[in-house]
């Protein structure tokens, strides 16, 4: 079996735009930008299956 | 806890066999994956509440309406004057300062460092928070000096029957 980060990675990188995502939605629902906050919140809400996708694709790979 | 395995081809050996602690392996890096896919969910979830009061403002169009408060008669502040005020709250402190004669400038004076209360300094012309010596411009209300990043945020104002009246604060801008 050899090892692979990938989805380890890719992950990660879920992750760092969840952060993104987050920070975004709080500043500019403080800046009176309902509609761009409205639209990061959905994106946020999308990274969910995402991370589930890849946890799942990479957990096939190494079967 | 399984036995020792024995004979294991150096092709299969994947450097399991000498776990011997029940636990050892908990956060392998499968484990590790399913924590991040966790903490991808939670972060979504975390973000619908932001996203379903800016859709419920958004419907209604409520947009923060402020009420109009009257902060003091023109003839009591001269040049240079600066007086406190609570804008839109009572419980948030605002600094009313005449810039010049008939030029009026407002802020929430809560320090964008650490909430400190600002004054003004009449002698040098600047907003100034004493605990840590933060300044704030005046015209603007920009940050000069010390560990504040941001600005202070703008009360709008007009005059109206020779007194002074808060309409509104400006948006904080992102």
């Amino acid at each position: 079996m050899k090892r692979s980060y990938r989805g380890v990675l890719l992950l990660c990188l879920v992750l760092f735009l969840n952060l993104l995502f987050t920070q975004y939605t709080v500043n500019l629902f403080f800046a009176q930008r309902y509609e761009l906050t409205i639209v990061l919140a959905a994106a946020n809400l999308l990274t969910f299956p995402l991370a589930w996708f890849i946890y799942r694709k990479e957990k096939r790979a190494g079967q | 806890m399984e036995e020792k395995q024995t004979k294991i081809s150096a092709r299969d050996d994947n450097y399991t066999h000498n776990i011997h602690k029940s636990n050892e392996r908990s956060l392998d890096r499968r484990g590790f994956m399913k924590t991040m896919v966790g903490a991808a969910g939670l972060f979504a979830v975390s973000t619908l509440p932001w996203g379903a009061v800016a859709a419920k403002k958004l419907i209604t169009g409520e947009n923060d309406a402020f009420p109009t408060k009257k902060i003091a008669a023109v003839s009591a502040l001269k040049p240079g004057d600066a007086m406190e005020f609570a804008y839109p709250s009572e419980h948030e402190g605002a600094l009313l300062v005449c810039v010049k004669e008939g030029e009026y400038k407002a802020y929430q004076n809560a320090c964008t460092h650490l909430k400190c209360p600002v004054y003004w300094s009449k002698e040098d012309s600047e907003l100034l928070c004493p605990c840590h010596h933060g300044k704030f411009d005046v015209m603007t209300g920009n940050p000069l000096a010390g560990p504040p990043r941001r600005a202070l945020p703008e009360i709008e104002l007009k005059v109206e029957n020779d007194a002074i009246y808060a309409i509104g604060v400006k948006p904080y801008e992102a």
